[in-house]
C-alpha cells in the first residue's frame, strides 16, 4: 500500500529522515511511535507532502506519491489529526460534506445524491447523526474529533493517516475513536497509519508497530516489540516495565518515576496493627506491603495495606463470598480495595501469631487452621467443593525485597512447609485415611515490605526460603495442635 | 423522510433569502431614484428608466430636465452605489472566508488605503497608461491595493507565523498609516481646491459621479466576483485551517492567491470609483451569516444583493439627512460599521480564537 524506501526529507539542510525503509500493507494498523523529536511527524508530513522528499521514495500504490494529483491523492488518503480549529459556525453536517471535495465532479461542483448518501452513511457510522444540524463549535472535544473522522471516512479513503488523533481526549473518546477506527479496518479493509504517544493504546490497536528514533526505524514488528524494555529505556529514557495486559495477549507498559518517592526506612516491629476479636482478625500495614495471594479478595500479586481474615459460621451460605466479604469491610471501616480478604470458620481464639527474625530478616506470621476438611491432593477421588468447617489460613509478613518471581518461589516454600507440618502431626484425609496435604480452601499471603537489596530467589535452596518454611512449618503445626485439641474437647 | 423534508425546506428558506434580497436591491434601488429634493413620481420613473433601456414608452410630456435627473444623476448614482456596495460586501465576505475571521474587511486590512493612495496618485496628476485610458484609475487603484495587501501579509509573516487577526489588523493600521502620509504628502503639494476635493473624495462619496464610473466598475466587478463564486468551496475548506484544507485535496496555494485577486480587483475598483467607504465588507457578510449559516455558497451571493442595497441605503441617508448639504457616504457607513466592529472584536475575544 504505503512503501518507503531510503527516505531522507524533512526541512532544508536538516534531514529529519535520515534514511528510512518501511512498508504498509493493505489493511493493517500500523502505529508509529517513537519520542518526540523522533520525526513522527516530519514522516507524516513527508506523506501527505507538506515537507520536501530530499531522497529516496515514497511509493502509494506502487505508484510515486508526488505523481498524484492533488484530488487523486485526497481520494486516496485522508488524514485526522489532533483536534483542529473551525471558524465559522459551520454545522457538523456541512464539515463532513468538505470531505466530498477531492468527489465532486461537474461545472458546478454540487453535492450529488451518492454524495449525500455517503455523508449519511458516515455520520451513522460515528454516530453523529444526531448533531447533523449542530454548529461544529458547540459540540465537545471527544465528539468535534468524531466529526472530523467522519469527515476523513467522507473522502472515502484507503488510507488513514492519523496524527495523534486522541491525544487530547479523555479514555471514553479516545476508545471510542480508535474502536470506530478499529471497525473500519476490519470490515472494510481500510489501512491505518497512525502516530500514536501513548505505547498502551498502541499495543492494544496496533497489528504492527514502528519504534523511530532519531529518524531511523528502530525496529518494526509485532507489538511484541514493546516486551524489549531494555530498548524502550533506551529511546524513552525511561525506566519501563512491560506486563501483559489481564485480559487480552497484549504487552501493556507501566513506568516508574525517575525519582522514587524514598520514604523513611520502615521499622518492620512497629509499623503495623493488629486487631483481633470473635468476628475478624485485621492487620493494618502504615504502607502498602508487595503481597502475593489467593485471598477471596486482593488476590494476585499488588500492593496492599490490609490483611484480614473474617469469621463465620460453618453452615456458611458462600454463594457470593466476595460480595460478603466487601460488605464486612465496609461495616468495619477497612477500604477493601487496598486488603485481601480470607474467611474461616475456625474459632479465632485459636489463631497462631509470631514473630522473629531469621538470618536479619524480620518476619510475622499468623495463622488460623482447621483441618477437618483436610485432603490429599494426590488421591482420585473429587473432593466435596463446599466450604466445611477447617481450612488453613495463613498470612506471612517479612521486611524483604522480593522480586515476583521470588515471590512466586516463596510461596512454593510456604507451601512446602505447610504439607510437612501436616505430615508431621499424622493429619489424614478422612476419605481414603492417607495423609493429607492440605485443606480444600487453604489460604496464603505474602506481604513484603520491599526493603533492603532485592532478592530474586526464595526457595528451599536460599536463607530467606528457609526462613519462610521455618516461620509456616512451626506455625503450622501450633495452630493445627490448637485446633485438634478444641476439637477433642 | 425527516431528512429529505427538512432539505427541502432548508432549500426553501434559501431561495426565500434570494428573493427577499433581490427584492431588497429593487426596492431600495426605486427609492434611491425616488427620494431626493425633487420629488418624481414612481409612473414616471418607471417610464424614462424603461424607455430608456427597453424603448418601450407610454408616458408622453415627460420634461427634459425631469428625464436627465433620473437618468443622468441619480440613476447612475444609485447603480454606481449598488455596485460599490456590492462590491465591497462580496471583497469583505472573502476575506473573511480566507482569513477565517469575521473581523477582515478591506478596510480593516488595509487594502482600501492601498487602493486609495495609487487613485489619489492618478488623480492628482492625471496619469494615464497608455492603452488603458480611462481604466487607468482602476487599474492603478487594484494594482496598489494588491500590493498594499502583500505588504501587509509580508508585515504579518516577519512578525508571527500564523495569520492571526489581530496581527493582520495590527500591521493593516501600519500599513495605512504609512499610505495616509504618503497620501497627505501628494495631497499637500497641491493647491487648496483640490486639496478639499481630494479630502472629500477620500471620505468616500458616489455623488457627481455619472455613467461612467459605472463603466469603470462594472467590467471588474464581474470579474472579480465570477473568480470569488467559483472558489466558494474552497473558501468553505479553508475553514479547517490551510492544512486540513491541503489534506481533503484542496490546491491552497493557488486557491487563496486567486481569492486575494478576486478580492483585491473588487476592493480596487469600488475605491477607485468612490473613495474610501469603510466597514460595508465587515458588516454586511456577517448579517448574511447569520441568517444563512457560512456556507460561502450562499454567503457571497447573498452579500453581495444585501451589500448593494445597504450602500443604496446610506447614500440616500447620507444625501437627506442634512439636506439639502451631503455628507460623504463613508461617514454613514463608519457611524455603523464601527461600533459594530468593536462588538465583533470583544464577541470573538470572549467565545476565544476561531
Amino acid at each position: 500500500m504505503i512503501k518507503m524506501k531510503n527516505l531522507v526529507g524533512g526541512y532544508k539542510n536538516t534531514p529529519i529522515i535520515k534514511g528510512l525503509d518501511l512498508e504498509i500493507e493493505q489493511g493493517e494498523f500500523f502505529a508509529l511511535l517513537g519520542p518526540n523529536g523522533s520525526g513522527k511527524t516530519t514522516l507524516f508530513k513527508l506523506i501527505t507532502g507538506q515537507l520536501p522528499i530530499q531522497e529516496g521514495e515514497i511509493l502509494l500504490s506502487g505508484k510515486e506519491i508526488a505523481s498524484y494529483s492533488k484530488f487523486e491523492k485526497a481520494r486516496k488518503v485522508s488524514v485526522l489529526t489532533q483536534e483542529i480549529q473551525i471558524s465559522f459556525d459551520y454545522t457538523v453536517e456541512e464539515i463532513i460534506s468538505l470531505g466530498r471535495y477531492p468527489h465532486q465532479k461537474g461545472v458546478l461542483k454540487q453535492l450529488s445524491k451518492a454524495d449525500q448518501k455517503i455523508i449519511v452513511d458516515v455520520m451513522e457510522k460515528t454516530k453523529i447523526s444526531h448533531y447533523r444540524h449542530t454548529p461544529f463549535r458547540m459540540i465537545s472535544g471527544g465528539e468535534k474529533q468524531r466529526v472530523l473522522l467522519a469527515k476523513a471516512l467522507a473522502q472515502e479513503p484507503e488510507i488513514l493517516l492519523l496524527d495523534e488523533p486522541t491525544n487530547h481526549l479523555d479514555i471514553k473518546y479516545t476508545f471510542q475513536i480508535l474502536d470506530l477506527l478499529k471497525e473500519q479496518q476490519q470490515e472494510t479493509g481500510l489501512t491505518v497509519l497512525a502516530i500514536l504517544h501513548d505505547l498502551n493504546v498502541a499495543s492494544l490497536y496496533a497489528n504492527r508497530i514502528g519504534l523511530l528514533e532519531k529518524g531511523k526505524l528502530l525496529e518494526v514488528g509485532r507489538v511484541d516489540v514493546l516486551r524489549k524494555e531494555e530498548q524502550l529505556k533506551k529511546v524513552y529514557d525511561v525506566e519501563v516495565k512491560t506486563q501483559s495486559h489481564p485480559s487480552v495477549p497484549k504487552p501493556q507498559l507501566l513506568m516508574t518515576p525517575g525519582h522514587m518517592i524514598t520514604e523513611h526506612p520502615i521499622d518492620f516491629y512497629n509499623s503495623y496493627k493488629i486487631v483481633k476479636n470473635s468476628t475478624y482478625i485485621h492487620v493494618q500495614f502504615d504502607q502498602a506491603l508487595r503481597t502475593v495471594s489467593n485471598g477471596v479478595i486482593g488476590e494476585g500479586i499488588q500492593w496492599l495495606n490490609h490483611f484480614c481474615n473474617f469469621h463465620v459460621d460453618k453452615h456458611y451460605n458462600c454463594s457470593n463470598p466476595k460480595k460478603d466479604l466487601q460488605d464486612w469491610m465496609n461495616m468495619y471501616n477497612i477500604p477493601h480495595e487496598q486488603a485481601v480478604g480470607m474467611m474461616t470458620a475456625v474459632n479465632l481464639d485459636d489463631m497462631v501469631m509470631e514473630t522473629r527474625e531469621i538470618e536479619g530478616i524480620p518476619m510475622m506470621i499468623i495463622i488460623t487452621a482447621g483441618v477437618g476438611n483436610a485432603i490429599d491432593i494426590t488421591n482420585e477421588y473429587v473432593a466435596n467443593p463446599s466450604i466445611q468447617i477447617g481450612t488453613i489460613n495463613t498470612m506471612l509478613f517479612m521486611d524483604a525485597h522480593f522480586t515476583d518471581g521470588a515471590l512466586v518461589n516463596g510461596y512454593m516454600s510456604a507451601t512446602e512447609a505447610k504439607v510437612k507440618a501436616l505430615q508431621d502431626l499424622q493429619v489424614k484425609d478422612p476419605e481414603s485415611n492417607t495423609i493429607a496435604t492440605g485443606t480444600s480452601t487453604d489460604a496464603l499471603l505474602l506481604g513484603l515490605t520491599q526493603q533492603g537489596e532485592r532478592t530474586p530467589y526464595a526457595g528451599s535452596g536460599t536463607v530467606v526460603g528457609k526462613g519462610i518454611g521455618q516461620m509456616v512449618y512451626h506455625a503450622t503445626k501450633k495452630a493445627v495442635k490448637k485446633y485438634l485439641k478444641r476439637v477433642q474437647r | 423522510m425527516l431528512s429529505s423534508f427538512t432539505r427541502k425546506y432548508l432549500a426553501n428558506k434559501v431561495v426565500w433569502l434570494y428573493i427577499f434580497a433581490g427584492g431588497l436591491v429593487l426596492g431600495t434601488t426605486l427609492l434611491g431614484l425616488l427620494e431626493s429634493s425633487v420629488t418624481i413620481p414612481i409612473p414616471t420613473i418607471l417610464h424614462i428608466v424603461s424607455e430608456k433601456i427597453f424603448g418601450i414608452a407610454w408616458l408622453s410630456d415627460v420634461p427634459k430636465n425631469v428625464e436627465m435627473i433620473i437618468w443622468n444623476i441619480r440613476l447612475p448614482r444609485v447603480l454606481l452605489a449598488l455596485c460599490v456596495g456590492a462590491s465591497l460586501a462580496l471583497a469583505g465576505a472573502a476575506f473573511q472566508g480566507l482569513l477565517r475571521n469575521p473581523l477582515a474587511d478591506p478596510y480593516t486590512i488595509g487594502v482600501s488605503s492601498g487602493a486609495a493612495l495609487g487613485a489619489v496618485f492618478v488623480i492628482f496628476f492625471q496619469l494615464t497608461i497608455i492603452g488603458l485610458g480611462s481604466y487607468t484609475l482602476p487599474v492603478v487603484a487594484i494594482v496598489s491595493g494588491l500590493i498594499t495587501l502583500f505588504a501587509v501579509f509580508g508585515l504579518v509573516r516577519l512578525s508571527s507565523r500564523s495569520l492571526a487577526i489581530e496581527t493582520i489588523i495590527l500591521a493593516g493600521i501600519i500599513i495605512s498609516a504609512f499610505i495616509g502620509a504618503l497620501t497627505s504628502l501628494i495631497i499637500s503639494l497641491g493647491d487648496q481646491d483640490s486639496m478639499t476635493q481630494i479630502i472629500y473624495w477620500l471620505y468616500g462619496s458616489v455623488a457627481m459621479r455619472g455613467w461612467s464610473h459605472v463603466q469603470l466598475i462594472i467590467p471588474f466587478m464581474i470579474v472579480g466576483s465570477f473568480i470569488l463564486f467559483i472558489h466558494y468551496r474552497e473558501l468553505n475548506a479553508l475553514a479547517l485551517g490551510e492544512e486540513a484544507a491541503d489534506h481533503i485535496g484542496v490546491n491552497v496555494k493557488r486557491g487563496k492567491l486567486f481569492i486575494l485577486i478576486g478580492a483585491s480587483l473588487l476592493t480596487g475598483a469600488a475605491v477607485a470609483v468612490s473613495g474610501t467607504i469603510g466597514f460595508v465588507g465587515l458588516v454586511i457578510p456577517h448579517l448574511v451569516r447569520l441568517v444563512t449559516g457560512p456556507n460561502h455558497k450562499h454567503v457571497l451571493p447573498l452579500s453581495m444583493l444585501v451589500g448593494g442595497a445597504f450602500l443604496i441605503l446610506a447614500d440616500l441617508l447620507s444625501r437627506t439627512i442634512v439636506a439639502p448639504s451631503e455628507l460623504p457616504i463613508g461617514v454613514i457607513t463608519g457611524l455603523i460599521g464601527a461600533p459594530i466592529f468593536a462588538i465583533l472584536l470583544v464577541k470573538e475575544r470572549i467565545s476565544g480564537r476561531g
